[in-house]
């Protein structure tokens, strides 16, 4: 035996494995099921359990003793990886067995299901042929002719001499086909995505240039999407308070600047309102204050930063401190919580000594302090993404393809043998609907019956006459 | 009119209303041959729906945006949903049995929103800024109709599960076209001869039909009888059970919920791509309107599989009962977001 035929027995062997014991599971409903059920199990648990916290909190609220339901200590947690569901191997290899799953389906049964339309219109040419559907009737002394206008209105109907198809509603059966193949596009386009896009987050104050540098998270061939030739300037920053003192909207006023300086694009961004930029997006998703302008008696405008500080998530403050005596030995801390309200004035001992308005002005150790403005910042999700034109589309096509499945398919046959006229009809999913449609259709054949068999006879006695 | 009056008549009245419905749908099961009854019951319902929509279009008047912002609005965008799938569904079957199950539900959330819901929480509040968007109504609106339509669906079911315990059930009516051919063992008999197969099918359905007329074409039956009675072995429509409609009903009702969760859910997607740049970021909301999607995604391939048929499906649908309210209200237990309605504990 050589090395090669060897070779080629083993890639045979795996080939028949593969088409005989692991497609024939793969594309086994039961594990669709399956699969369906357990990702919708595992995803409780990232939405019970708090994600991405730091372990002194998993320490502090999972002890060791007592341990929740007796077993989930922080140390399990962690090594489970549940502090991050959607991002360990198991939660992503079950996603990947499931978009298996979903392929293998969606090639060997769904697109196969085709070849249902390819087969020539089924007529039924014997009577015990209509016994096995269970709405079916048989109908005395009425032409095939007569059922035709019921039919017509709603179905599309076929004859072949005496025997009668007409079908409904076939979008029905092709619906679940688009569903598949759509939901594979939208896996492809999020696997494209996470492989070539980038995610980043820039604080910038009014006023400031920046170029993209602060990456939060990028895939492994992001790096032709993020810009380099080109930068940003936030030209104004502010907010839209309502009168009550809520928040009614952020508003960033963007410019793109080229390496020669020159804008090429302007635009007022807010949330819900992004500028894109050659396949970046910059959505603006946060604010902070990024210094204060004042003026002390008749000194030119001094700009002063600001730093926000920790509160353990009690609120957003920021504060600085300015000096009221050129050799800095003396001077207060100001706390500001937004760009509009009230700044508060501590002295060095920690006390409150007055309060201040931005463009008002106030006396502070013998020293007029004027604010003359609060600049803000403004905090900017940027991202490409170039899976997105996949993943739309295949919204679009997931969207059309459930619409599509909700629509029943019907199927009525008919035949005229022997003075008889048999029907018979089936649906795939409104079967209650359908009954009475069928019963429906019957009556009426029937009431049409009476009523021609009533002129008729009018007509013969109106011939004796 | 002062609209915030209004509102408040408004909300109350549609509780009662909801209220006398049920005693009529419930009356009606009691004591079947007062058939007008259900017809009241529909008229009921109706009205409820309505006045919830003037409740609703009053408060669009009122605060300026569509209605479905804070608790209050969405348990009663919620219901107007219920009331609107009942409507549907009912007229869809003729089957009295909808309200039995629809009206309870109903009720307990128009009371739960009229009658328990703080009032600070009852009134409307301005948009935060990311609500801001003509996304909202699409998204939300959607959604809120999807979990209506779930939830009759899986009330069906649980009523399915119900009429049927005890029992082996082969269902009727899937994608694949399950069902529509005669039961094996159906033997078809010589007109005006009552054979035992047919009486044995299922007693206590069988006499549901005959006294309940559970669904309206039974009249239709007798004006088909063949025109030849002495003729042997006559074809007549073999009609379905009582199980069989519920579960018809129940799936084809979570059949209209699907498709609108999951335009509603891509709305969503497409919306948070738009408004931050990220279609699924595994928020609670999020997780749990995918939870409820496998569920009953599971349900519609359940009914295809072959040993899984029967009463498992409808147990799975029954579930999605609890995941849909989990997703809708639960999650705000889990934590604050841009998806919390608010909470008062």
């Amino acid at each position: 035996m050589s090395l090669d035929s060897a070779k080629s027995n083993l890639w045979l062997s795996l080939r028949r494995f593969f088409r005989r014991e692991f497609l024939p599971v793969l594309t086994d409903l039961r594990l669709a099921i399956v699969l369906l059920l357990a990702i919708a199990v595992f995803s409780i648990s990232g939405t019970v359990i708090e994600q991405g916290q730091s372990v002194p909190f998993y320490q502090a609220n999972y002890p060791e003793e007592p341990a929740l339901f007796g077993f989930l200590s922080w140390k399990v947690l962690l090594s489970l990886g549940l502090d991050h569901v959607y991002r360990t191997w198991w939660f992503l290899a079950l996603l990947i067995l499931f978009g298996s799953s979903l392929t293998a389906c969606t090639f060997r049964r769904q697109l196969p299901a085709l070849k249902w339309f390819a087969r020539t219109w089924k007529f039924y040419k014997q009577p015990q042929q209509f016994r096995k559907f269970a709405l079916s009737a048989e109908v005395d002394r009425t032409p095939l002719d007569n059922l035709v206008p019921f039919l017509e209105k709603r179905y599309q109907v076929f004859r072949e001499g005496d025997a009668l198809y007409a079908s409904r509603g076939l979008v029905g059966r092709v619906g679940p086909i688009v569903v598949h193949a759509s939901m594979i596009l939208i896996l492809v386009g999020a696997i494209w995505g996470a492989l070539t896009g980038f995610m980043a987050q820039e604080m910038v104050a009014s006023g400031e240039s920046f170029k993209v540098q602060n990456i939060v998270d990028a895939g492994p061939w992001a790096t032709p999407q993020i810009p380099q030739d080109w930068s940003v300037r936030v030209n104004r920053f502010w907010i839209d308070y309502t009168p009550t003192g809520g928040i009614d909207q952020f508003y960033s006023d963007l410019s793109v600047i080229d390496n020669q300086g020159q804008e090429v694009k302007h635009k007022k961004i807010f949330v819900n309102e992004p500028l894109r930029h050659r396949g970046v997006t910059f959505y603006q998703t946060d604010w902070g204050i990024a210094a204060i302008r004042i003026r002390l008696n008749k000194s030119p405008i001094l700009q002063l930063p600001m730093a926000r500080l920790n509160t353990n998530g009690q609120g957003r403050l920021w504060a600085t401190w300015i000096p009221t005596k050129p050799d800095l030995s003396a001077g207060v801390s100001l706390v500001a919580r937004d760009l509009q309200g009230m700044l508060l004035l501590y002295d060095t001992t920690g006390q409150l000594i007055n309060t201040v308005r931005p463009g008002m002005a106030v006396e502070v150790n013998g020293v007029k302090l004027k604010i003359e403005e609060v600049v803000g910042s403004t905090g900017l999700q940027i991202k490409a993404d170039p899976g997105i034109p996949f993943v739309y589309s295949g919204f679009g096509l997931l969207m059309l393809g459930v619409i599509m499945s909700y629509v029943s398919h019907s199927q009525v046959w008919a035949l005229q043998k022997d003075g008889k006229l048999y029907i018979g009809g089936k649906t795939n999913r409104a079967h209650v609907a359908f009954e009475r449609e069928f019963l429906t259709l019957l009556e009426q054949l029937g009431q049409k019956q009476i009523i021609e068999e009533h002129n008729s006879v009018q007509a013969i006695a109106n011939q004796d006459a | 009119m002062n609209l915030v009056l209004l509102q408040n008549w408004l909300d109350n009245a549609s509780f009662a209303i909801l209220f006398m419905t049920m005693l009529l749908y419930w009356t009606g099961v009691a004591f079947p041959r007062m058939s007008y009854l259900p017809a009241l019951g529909t008229a009921g319902m109706a009205i409820a729906n309505l006045c919830i929509a003037t409740l609703l279009g009053a408060r669009w008047l009122e605060a300026g945006y569509f209605p479905i912002s804070n608790l209050y609005e969405s348990l009663f965008f919620l219901t107007w949903g219920i009331t609107a799938v009942h409507l549907i569904a009912e007229n869809n079957t003729r089957s009295r049995l909808v309200g039995v199950v629809t009206t309870p539900v109903a009720m307990g959330i128009s009371a739960f929103a009229a009658l328990t819901l703080p009032n600070d929480m009852q009134s409307a509040a301005p948009l935060v800024p990311a609500l801001k968007s003509n996304w909202l109504m699409m998204h939300v609106s959607v959604m809120m109709i999807s979990y209506a339509a779930l939830m009759v669906g899986s009330l069906l079911a649980i009523a399915f599960l119900v009429v049927t315990r005890g029992q082996k059930v082969a269902l009727q009516g899937s994608s694949v076209g399950t069902g529509g051919y005669r039961n094996n063992g159906y033997v078809l008999h010589k007109a005006g001869e009552v054979t035992p197969t047919e009486i044995n099918l299922d007693n206590s359905v069988a006499a549901f039909q005959s006294n309940g007329s559970s669904t309206a074409v039974i009249e239709a039956v007798k004006t088909i009888q063949t025109p030849n009675p002495t003729h042997s072995e006559p074809l007549s429509p073999q009609r379905l059970s009582l199980a069989d409609t519920l579960d018809n009903i129940s799936y084809r009702v979570i059949g209209l919920g699907f498709p609108l969760l999951t335009i509603g859910i891509i709305a969503g997607a497409v919306w948070a791509n738009e408004a931050w740049g990220s279609y699924w970021s595994w928020d609670p909301k999020e997780t749990w309107a995918l939870i409820t999607w496998l569920v009953f995604a599971a349900y519609l391939h359940a009914r295809i599989t072959r040993g899984w048929q029967g009463r498992r499906p409808a147990i799975l649908a029954a579930t999605g009962f609890v995941v849909v309210w989990v997703c809708y209200l639960g999650v705000n237990l889990l934590g604050k977001g841009l998806h919390s309605y608010g909470w008062f504990f």
